[in-house]
Parts: structure tokens; C-alpha cells; sequence
């Protein structure tokens, strides 16, 4: 051996079977001395998956800088003291608004980044493909998305920070059923179109199965695809429809030529959005006085917490957006959770966020002032908010314990 | 009533179909590539007349001509520095080239503009006109209006103008048209700028109605190859009657079934039309 040596060039790149098993050997090792790096004082990597281009990417966007200002915060007050004031360190990736490349990223985010947990992906059906990969991986998932496949499937490494959507859909429906009645209308026939990806079809079922519940007349119910490039049909079947009210779970663009149609043809009933597109502000932006009065559902609202999200606006120029409150939120508890735990270590962060319940920091700034996960990682405290564009600003309308003003019922 | 209604609709709607897909059979007939970036064409058109409209204060309508001029330029100027030199490439090398073109322009939108979506506010958007019981949107029979007059004036131009002849006899014989003194290059420059310049000022008709974001085009190139192909690929005449087919059908459609499945019906007309006529509803007349 030794003596063919010689011909064949420098040592290092000779292909030997000793060589192919010291790769072999350190590959196989990769993941072991990765996790040993999680015992380390450095900084503390979090995984950060939102879809920052893409049909998605303003909600991206906007969730990413109510991440980026709860991580400064942290870091400004001293790091995570339980491990000697480690900063936290934002890995952030771009899931576009493709399911296949948000599982992809998150892959890429526990192999390379070592990250002790991921926060994300905004959008159910990104949440749920990233999902497959952190419970593949043990790896906690924090999220905001609210379909109810998140939790239904017994995974044991995620956390919904909201109520889910079938919850959100009820009390859509209820909630208005409320506020029609408050100004003398009952409420009989009403109309539901959403878009039809995880979020808008786990939400319209909240809606449908509580009218029957109710006795309320579902006269329109119609799905369509998010990428949607003409509502016209969709506004024609519902002048059509005779409905007392119209219940849209859209994102922004579909959203905004939803309301823009409808105003095309004189079609006054009121708006109750289903989240999404409807409460941020590009959809004030984009409608102007026409966006007055619309009412939606929220899992969170920032002028219950004024004290917490004024930082926002006065760093953004708008209302910190439910999103960005929640992904801040999520944050936030996973640091608290790591503090509780004393170990920047998957496991135990998911065994600590099972069994704590939370009520520093962000936390306060959800409904019920804290956050809970039961066994199967739903945040027990949260509850639906009534929200109203009223002048310039999106209020809590309701439930009436955080009513910050009276809801307006333009039947 | 309903009926009349939604053919209204799909007629205005597959008229802003049609002039943004002109552009791709356009191309196709006159260089024989299939320009897949052709979308992001759109979305930059979108983005000059929002541009247009925010700072300098201009209507997308009005907007829509310089879109049209800015992008017709840049055209120009990609046809002479890159698709040039794979014209007689394999067509791999040229599907290599439009999509890699595809990828650079969106990827250049998203960090010059942020992934941002933008929208235009106009007094007209949310105003219809109503003849008894039809309400015709007024941003979708603007929209529809412009793309009439731009469709006749690429017309006159194909077929009244010396430079409209010169580019079809480079279309049908590139070499023989050489031999007669036309400069082959620059018809293809003009072709090109003018492919791509008619989509960006479609793009900026339905401002309006649509907001823009650089991953856009991702919505409309599907339509856009539907629409040319069912007209016939490289027949100007067939990409108006298949946009129009397409804003009908789509609109139709609704009528009878769910509008989630507005596109599969789409699609299954559009499978019986290539199986019944391969070369499209007006293919070989060019």
C-alpha cells in the first residue's frame, strides 16, 4: 500500500477506504455534536419560518418585525439570565407561500442552524407542512396559524398560541348574531365565501356547523382559489343571495377586491371578515372610507395591551397587526419556557411549554392576560375578538369585557 | 338577467386576458420562443404604473403608456443582449434562458421593492354603471376599453405600417427577409419590446382593480399560456378570442358550479379544444 502511494497524488483527496470511513464516521456524528452545542453559552439560535415573498408576504412581513422587536427587547434587558445572558439569535427563512418549501427551509434550519425551536409560518398550510418536519425532528413548533389540524393530530412538538379556527368561525357567527340583535335584527340568512387553503376551509366550517346549531340559514357558501384574478362571479352570486350579512375569510388581495366589488354594486350589507386580509393596514390602505365599518374576528387585538405594542407603531408607522403581536407573543413564551427549563434543549423546552402557564412579557397581551398549552398544544386561554374599522383605526368591538367601543350594525 | 350579467363580465375580464397575453404569442410568432418570463413582464409593467401613480401622481390608465414605453425599452434591450444569441439554440437552451430570466426578475423586484403588496386608489374603483339590473363595473370596462384600443392599434401597426409587414416577412423567412434589405435583428428587437411592453401595459390597466407585488406574475402565467394556446400559439387573432373564451367560460361557469371549480371547467374545455383542433381555435391564420 504504502509504496503505490507514491503515484497517487496528495494524500488528502485520495479516495481510501480509511478516508470514505472518517467521513462516514463524522457524518454520522453530525447530529450528536450538534446537540451537544445546545449546552453551550453562546447565543441561543431560534428558527424563524414566514413567507416573506409570495401571495403571503405582507403577513410575513409584518409578523417578522413583531419577532425582530420582542427578540431586541429580550436581548436589550439581558439575554436569557437562565444561561448566563445568552442573546437570542433569529434564524429567518423564507418559506415563500409554498407548503412544500416551508417543510424544506425548516429541514435546512434544524440540520445546519441547530436551532432550539421554530417559530412560524403565518399561514395554516405552511404551518402544517413545516409541522411534519419539527415533530419528525422533535423540535418545538410555535405558532399562530389558527386551522385545527394543527392540534388535531396529536403531535407532540407544537403549540398554537390562538384559538383554532373552528373556535374563531363559532364566534364569528355568534358574535354577530349579538351585535345584529343589539341594534333590533335577528339574523337569518347569511353568506360565507372563503379562500380555499387550510385557514378559509377549517373557518367556514366553524361558521357552517354553529349556524345549524343556531337555526341561521347558511343561503352562500362558496370556496375559492386564494390566487383568485376575478371575485365578479363570487359578488354576483351573493347579490343574488339575499343574505343579511356576508362572512369572507380572505387574505389581502382577495380581500380587497372582494369589498371593492361589492361597493361596485351597491351591495351594503355588513362585512364580517374572518381575519387574515381583513385587519391590517394595507386593507384600510387599499379601500380607504370603504373600509370603514367592517367588522372581523381576531385571535388578538393590540389595544388590549397599548402598553406592550405602542413600540411597534411608533417604530412601524402603523398598529402592531395581530400577527406580528402573536408571533412576539410566541417568542416570548419560548423564552420564558427556557428560563423555567434552565436548558436551551428541545425537549426540555417542550416538556416545560406543556406544563407552565405563562404570564410575563408578550403573554399579557393575549386575551385571558397569559397563555396556557393543554396536552395537545393549544393555547386554553385565548379567545375570538370582534374587531371594527372605525375612523382610522381597527378597535375591539367585543366580547364586551374587552370592548374598547360600542360596535355600529349598518343593516 | 344573470345569464346576460355574467357574459358581460367575462367579456370585460377576457378582454384585460387577452391584451396581456398578446404579448407572449407575439413573440412566439415572430421568434418562434416561448417566453416563460413573460409574467414578470406584467408585474414590472404593474409596478411603473403604481410608481406612475404614487409619486408622480398619475392614473394607471395614463400610466399604462409609460409602463408600456419603460418596459418596451427594456425589452429592446434584453432581446439585443441575451435571447439574440439562442435563437437558434436548442430549445432547451432557450427554456434555460426565459426562466432563468423569470427568476432574475422576481428575485430583482423583491429586493428593489420588498415583498410588499401595493394597491392604487382611484375614484373610480369601487363605482359600477348600472343599466337596469346589469351593473357594469367602470375599472373593468376601463381596463377592457384600453385593451380594445391597444389590440386596433397593434392591428394598424401589423398591418398598415412598413414596419408590421417587415416583421412578418421576418416571421415567416428570417434569411429571406435579410436578402431584401430588412434589418432581421431589429425587427426582432422591435417584436420583442413590443411583446413584452403590451403585457406591462396590461398590467398597468388592471391597477384598479389588482394590487402588485413582485411574485404577481405567478397568478396570471397559467392564464396567459392557457389564452394563447387555446387562441392558437403565435396568432395575435387567436390570443383575443382566447382570452375572451377564457373570461367567459370562467364566468360562465360560476353560474352552474362552484366557483372553485371555475378553473376546471376552464381546463376541460381547453383539453376538448387541443384535442379537437391541436392547432388552437384560429391556429394558422396569422
Amino acid at each position: 500500500m504504502d509504496k503505490r502511494s507514491d503515484h497517487r497524488g496528495p494524500r488528502l483527496l485520495r479516495p481510501t477506504r480509511r478516508a470514505a470511513l472518517q467521513l462516514g464516521g463524522a457524518a454520522v456524528a453530525m447530529p450528536f455534536i450538534a446537540r451537544l452545542a445546545y449546552a453551550q453559552k453562546g447565543p441561543v439560535n431560534v428558527g424563524v419560518v414566514l413567507p416573506l415573498s409570495g401571495a403571503n408576504a405582507q403577513f410575513g412581513v409584518n409578523s417578522l418585525r413583531g419577532i425582530e422587536l420582542a427578540a431586541e427587547q429580550i436581548n436589550k434587558a439581558g439575554g436569557i439570565k437562565a444561561l448566563g445572558g445568552a442573546p437570542i439569535n433569529l434564524v429567518v427563512a423564507d418559506s415563500t407561500s409554498t407548503p412544500t418549501t416551508a417543510a424544506t427551509v425548516g429541514q435546512r434550519l434544524i440540520t445546519q442552524n441547530s436551532v432550539v425551536a421554530i417559530l412560524g409560518a403565518y399561514a395554516s398550510s405552511l404551518s402544517i407542512a413545516l409541522s411534519e418536519v419539527t415533530e419528525r425532528r422533535d423540535i418545538p413548533l410555535l405558532t399562530m396559524s389558527f386551522s385545527d389540524q394543527i392540534t388535531s393530530r396529536g403531535f407532540k412538538n407544537i403549540f398554537q398560541v390562538v384559538a383554532k379556527a373552528s373556535t374563531l368561525g363559532r364566534a364569528q357567527l355568534t358574535e354577530t348574531a349579538e351585535i345584529a340583535k343589539d341594534a333590533g335584527q335577528t339574523l337569518q340568512r347569511v353568506a360565507i365565501m372563503y379562500e380555499d387553503t387550510a385557514y378559509g376551509t377549517s373557518q367556514a366550517a366553524g361558521i357552517r356547523e354553529t349556524a345549524k346549531q343556531t337555526g341561521i340559514t347558511i343561503v352562500m357558501d362558496e370556496a375559492y382559489p386564494l390566487g383568485i384574478t376575478d371575485v365578479t362571479p363570487l359578488i354576483n352570486k351573493l347579490r343574488g343571495a339575499d343574505a343579511q350579512a356576508v362572512f369572507p375569510a380572505s387574505y389581502l388581495n382577495d380581500g380587497l377586491q372582494i369589498i371593492r366589488s361589492m361597493r361596485q354594486q351597491r351591495i351594503g350589507i355588513p362585512v364580517i371578515g374572518g381575519a387574515g386580509g381583513y385587519i391590517i393596514p394595507d386593507f384600510k390602505q387599499g379601500l380607504g372610507e370603504f373600509a370603514e365599518g367592517v367588522l372581523s374576528i381576531a385571535p388578538g387585538s393590540h389595544d388590549l395591551a397599548p402598553e406592550l405594542t405602542a413600540e411597534f407603531r411608533q417604530r412601524h408607522g402603523y398598529f402592531m397587526t395581530h400577527e406580528a403581536l402573536e408571533h412576539a407573543v410566541c417568542l416570548s413564551v419560548l423564552v420564558q419556557a427556557i428560563e423555567t427549563s434552565g436548558k436551551a434543549d428541545p425537549a426540555a423546552i417542550r416538556d416545560t411549554l406543556h406544563t407552565t402557564r405563562f404570564d410575563q412579557g408578550w403573554a399579557k397581551a393575549m386575551t385571558g392576560g397569559a397563555v396556557k398549552f393543554d396536552q395537545t398544544g393549544l393555547n386554553t386561554l385565548s379567545e375570538p375578538l370582534m374587531v371594527q374599522w372605525q375612523g382610522d383605526d381597527l378597535v375591539t368591538v367585543g366580547p364586551s369585557k374587552y370592548a374598547k367601543k360600542k360596535p355600529i350594525w349598518t343593516a | 338577467m344573470v345569464v346576460i350579467q355574467a357574459l358581460v363580465d367575462g367579456i370585460l375580464i377576457g378582454g384585460v386576458y387577452a391584451v396581456v397575453s398578446i404579448g407572449l404569442t407575439l413573440v412566439f410568432g415572430v421568434m418562434g420562443i416561448v417566453n416563460f418570463a413573460q409574467a414578470e413582464f406584467l408585474m414590472l409593467g404593474m409596478f411603473v404604473g403604481y410608481l406612475a401613480w404614487a409619486w408622480l401622481g398619475l392614473d394607471p390608465l395614463i400610466g399604462s403608456v409609460i409602463a408600456f414605453a419603460v418596459v418596451f425599452a427594456l425589452g429592446c434591450v434584453v432581446q439585443h443582449t441575451l435571447i439574440r444569441r439562442v435563437l437558434r439554440a436548442p430549445p432547451v437552451a432557450q427554456i434555460f434562458l426565459t426562466v432563468g430570466l423569470l427568476i432574475v426578475i422576481e428575485n430583482a423586484a423583491l429586493l428593489g421593492f420588498g415583498s410588499q403588496f401595493r394597491s392604487v386608489t382611484t375614484p373610480y374603483q369601487t363605482s359600477a354603471l348600472r343599466l337596469g339590473d346589469l351593473f357594469i363595473s367602470v375599472p373593468y370596462l376601463a381596463a377592457f376599453l384600453m385593451s380594445v384600443v391597444s389590440g386596433l392599434a397593434l392591428w394598424l401597426f401589423m398591418n398598415r405600417s412598413w414596419y408590421g409587414r417587415a416583421m412578418r416577412a421576418t416571421a415567416q423567412d428570417g434569411m429571406a427577409a435579410s436578402l431584401m434589405g430588412i434589418d432581421a435583428d431589429r425587427m426582432r428587437r422591435i417584436a420583442f419590446g413590443l411583446g413584452v411592453g403590451l403585457t406591462a401595459f396590461g398590467g398597468a390597466v388592471i391597477l384598479p382593480y389588482f394590487t402588485v407585488h413582485p411574485t404577481v406574475g405567478a397568478q396570471f402565467v397559467v392564464l396567459m399560456f392557457t389564452v394563447v394556446v387555446l387562441g392558437g400559439l403565435g396568432s395575435v387573432a387567436g390570443a383575443i378570442v382566447g382570452g375572451q373564451a377564457v373570461g367567459i367560460i370562467q364566468s360562465l361557469s360560476a353560474m352552474a358550479f362552484p366557483v372553485q371549480l371555475q378553473n376546471l371547467v376552464l381546463f376541460l374545455v381547453f383539453i376538448t379544444v387541443l384535442a379537437l383542433r391541436p392547432q388552437g381555435l384560429v391556429g394558422g391564420a396569422r
